[in-house]
């Protein structure tokens, strides 16, 4: 498991603008690889370009040019129900605004990935809760978003991107609303799904503390990646002190 | 510079001001054709036999306004949610209080009367419209009737206008009194669907007990007389929003226990659908009476136009009496057929018409008698000259007389005694065909040459079944044209009453649609989502109106020959028609919105 990719981005580029009017591009030639069951963090400042990268890594943007690939399947050319079959099975994802229907309970919410490709309902509801009970929000799942905090909703929104299993799992700055003992909650529980069940996670933020959580972090600024960092087998703390240090050199 | 800022934030969200728009001048074009009709007292007199369609106008007209009421509040809502970002805005960057005030008040007016004055000329268009193809369609006569009618203009300006100076007030509160932080960010949140048993037990049963008294009162309208209608109007009104009120949310919790919850996005829409009815319940219960209304208002307009033979037949046993006539006339009543004929004689004395008793008994004459106290339906009866002395309809002989000898009293003498009668000797011709209307032509040109030999003879002395007809008809096709009048515009309110209030909600939708799309839903299940929420806010009102159409037209057994549920279908297929086109338009601009 330890050096299969599980995704593969290629020379990505990404402009905005139609050619002929004042063009911007966003994203200058990106190369990574995301191996399985690793925990990946991408960061940079504001306007460095890592939200058009996530959103293309999640398909939700086409790149201007470039292959991502996850799961052995090419993913930029994809369209229609492809697409929307690749999201809802391949793919997790975390929005720093929880991105959850405020009409539905904590269990419908989780439950609609599996609903939208009709699961049988007997399946459904040990589904939910085993997710839910993983991610210890067995005792909310009647709740409704507005009923519960910021740290209880982005774990419904956890246990809704990870109840398909997803080959990846994409977080952009889902600690971002969050205060910091639910975010550092939160992070503890994707360090514990990322080592217990292997997912992959693919994390964007700016915030360093979230970052220390990753085991490599590829830094990004206008529009490519600058540096990277590996964990190793160093502490939390050391990894964050890290960061910090190369976060005060690389943004000058 | 506030005031540009205000424009370029109008011409930023043209498509939502697009549906403002739409709404409100559909709301007042609708009202002035309503009102059209209503404010014309001439019109009115004129068309209808019945006293009792002023006062139903009368109320039509209050029912409008409450309805217009409505939705101008919900049309303003709108206007509120859509600017109040914009006047947060202004607030921050420090615009006084008074400034904003004004430019409220301002665009609030400006968008009301903009929309009131189009849609009075729309409004105009589609009376014209709407009138010639019905009477074109329909082969109705129409007197005083005029697209424009300046009463009816500045009826609906006035209201429009005193409702959005209302608005604009509102609004002004609305906006100053809220700190701007709380404009900026006031995206509502939905409330949660609470089941409250005892609650909403009670409201089911007040909610039936009113229908049944509303229900009651249009059945018993013979002694309750106009008060049944009121009774009627505002206990199904209250008991129609109670049962919404209490019933759906239930309905959904049950509905979400089967497995086609589970299924694609049926959980979902299921949800929008538990979340929203609470504020659909007003617009739901207003939209199921004024289908019913509507669809009420069609059906009785064709069962009238459907009494007039019947009518006709009921009045008399014969199409026509000819006196002397001459031998032209002979062949023309020949080549129609004649299911029955006689000839009498008669001889014309002071103040009374002698006839022989003996060819009353070799020829009987046929009364329609009624058949009782109560019913206009009505049999036919043989009479020799003893019983036609004596009977209470023996006038139906004397309407088929000449015009001198229709105010005569009749005697029938034996044959010798009429011999001794020395005025001059005439022959009463009298034949009835099968079916009137299907003779109409060669009647018309009968009685007119009659009318050109007795000068006396107007059209409403010529008395047997042609003549009434005539009478009927122009009376009916009156009530007709109103029935069919109002459905329309009735179902153009409620539709675009509907369709607004859906479309006010789609930009809310607009995100969940965009969540939905992101976490992998394909585009055919979300339109299918649309398909099926908006179905369910069309398909609910228009069950309700239906069972109360179905109740109402019992209202008017009393005042219709035979059912007023013969050829029922055929409305109702025109209505279902319409509305399902209201539908799919609904459906494809909602889609455009939600979607992109």
């Amino acid at each position: 498991m330890a050096n299969t990719p599980i995704m593969t981005v290629a020379d990505l580029h990404k402009t905005y603008g139609k050619p002929g009017t004042k063009q911007y591009e966003a994203l200058k030639g990106i190369d990574f690889e995301v191996n399985a069951g690793e925990f990946v963090g991408i960061m940079g400042a504001s306007g460095s370009g890592k939200t058009t990268l996530l959103n293309m890594l999640a398909t939700l943007d086409q790149p201007t040019s470039g292959e991502v690939t996850i799961n052995q399947q090419p993913i930029t050319h994809l369209k229609g129900n492809q697409l929307a079959d690749f999201r809802a099975k391949e793919i997790g994802f975390i929005f720093q605004d929880f991105n959850l229907l405020e009409t539905m309970t904590a269990f419908e919410n989780i439950a609609l990935p599996l609903t939208l490709q009709n699961v049988a309902a007997k399946k459904i509801k040990p589904a939910v809760e085993m997710v839910a009970s993983q991610l210890g929000i067995s005792q909310f799942l009647n709740n409704y978003p507005n009923e519960l905090s910021g740290g209880q909703k982005q774990r419904v929104a956890a246990a809704r991107a990870l109840i398909n299993e997803p080959a990846m799992l994409f977080g952009d700055e889902p600690t971002g609303a969050l205060d910091s003992k639910s975010a550092r909650e939160l992070l503890d529980l994707f360090t514990t799904i990322n080592r217990e069940q292997a997912v992959s996670i693919l994390l964007v933020t700016h915030d360093p503390f979230s970052a220390s959580y990753c085991q490599r972090i590829l830094f990004i600024k206008d529009g490519k990646i600058g540096q990277e960092l590996h964990r190793g087998d160093r502490s939390r703390t050391d990894f964050y002190q890290q960061i910090l240090d190369t976060l005060g050199t690389f943004e000058q | 510079m506030l005031t540009k800022l205000a424009m370029t934030g109008f011409k930023n969200r043209w498509r939502d001001y697009l549906v403002l728009f739409s709404g409100l001048i559909m709301s007042s074009a609708i009202f002035y054709m309503f009102e059209a009709l209503a404010t014309n007292k001439q019109f009115l007199s004129s068309n209808s036999g019945i006293s009792l369609a002023g006062q139903i106008f009368q109320f039509g007209s209050v029912l409008l306004t409450i309805i217009t009421l409505v939705y101008i509040s919900y049309a303003n809502s709108f206007l509120l949610s859509m600017r109040k970002r914009d006047y947060g805005l202004f607030m921050l960057v420090g615009a006084r209080k008074s400034k904003i005030g004004q430019l409220i008040w301002l665009e609030t007016l400006l968008v009301g009367i903009t929309a009131t004055i189009v849609g009075i000329a729309l409004g105009t268009i589609l009376t014209v419209g709407v009138s010639k193809l019905l009477v074109s369609s329909l082969g109705l006569t129409l007197h005083h009737f005029a697209a424009w009618y300046t009463p009816a203009a500045s009826t609906t300006l006035l209201l429009y206008v005193g409702l959005f100076l209302l608005a604009g007030f509102f609004n002004l509160i609305a906006l100053t009194k809220t700190p701007a932080l709380k404009l900026l960010h006031s995206n509502d949140q939905p409330n949660r669907p609470r089941l409250k048993p005892f609650r909403q037990l009670v409201e089911v049963i007040i909610g039936l007990i009113s229908i049944a008294i509303g229900y009651w009162a249009m059945s018993d309208l013979k002694n309750l007389q106009m008060a049944g209608i009121g009774i009627a109007l505002v206990t199904i009104v209250i008991g129609t929003y109670l049962l919404f009120n209490a019933i759906f949310v239930w309905l959904v919790v049950l509905l979400k226990q089967f497995n086609f919850a589970h299924r694609g996005l049926n959980g979902f829409t299921l949800s929008q659908l538990s979340f929203r009815i609470r504020n659909y319940t007003k617009i739901l219960s207003i939209v199921a009476m004024l289908f019913a209304l509507a669809l009420g208002a069609i059906t009785v307009g064709m069962g009238f136009h459907r009494q007039v033979p019947l009518m006709a037949n009921s009045s008399n046993a014969y199409d026509m009496g000819i006196v002397n006539a001459t031998t032209a006339q002979k062949k023309q009543i020949a080549k129609l057929n004649p299911t029955n004929q006689a000839n009498y004689h008669f001889k014309v004395g002071k103040k009374v018409v002698y006839y022989r008793a003996s060819e009353f008994n070799q020829h009987p004459f046929t009364t329609m008698d009624q058949k009782s106290k109560n019913q206009i339906d009505s049999v036919a009866k043989q009479n020799n000259a003893k019983q036609l002395a004596k009977s209470m309809t023996s006038y139906q002989l004397s309407q088929l007389q000449a015009s001198a000898n229709q105010n005569m009293s009749q005697v029938f003498l034996s044959d010798a005694a009429y011999a001794k009668i020395t005025s001059k000797q005439s022959t009463l011709t009298i034949f009835a065909t099968k079916d009137v209307a299907k003779h109409m032509n060669a009647l018309k040109h009968l009685a007119a040459s009659q009318q050109r030999r007795d000068k006396g003879l107007t059209e409403s002395m010529l008395g047997g079944r042609y003549g009434n007809y005539i009478i009927v008809n122009g009376m009916y096709s009156g009530l007709e044209f109103m029935g069919f009048f109002l459905g329309v515009a009735f179902l153009a309110m409620l539709a675009s009453c509907l369709m607004f209030k859906i479309l006010s909600g789609a930009a809310a939708d607009r995100n969940r649609y965009k969540m939905l799309n992101k976490i992998g839903t394909r585009q055919s299940q979300l339109r299918a989502a649309i398909r099926k929420e908006i179905a369910v806010l069309f398909i609910l009102p228009g069950i309700v109106g239906v069972i109360h159409v179905l109740f109402g037209l019992k209202m008017f057994t009393f005042i219709m020959v035979g059912s007023p549920y013969t050829g029922i279908w055929l409305p109702f297929l025109i209505f279902a028609a319409l509305y399902v086109i209201y539908y799919l338009i609904t459906v494809s601009i909602y889609r455009r919105i939600v979607l992109e």
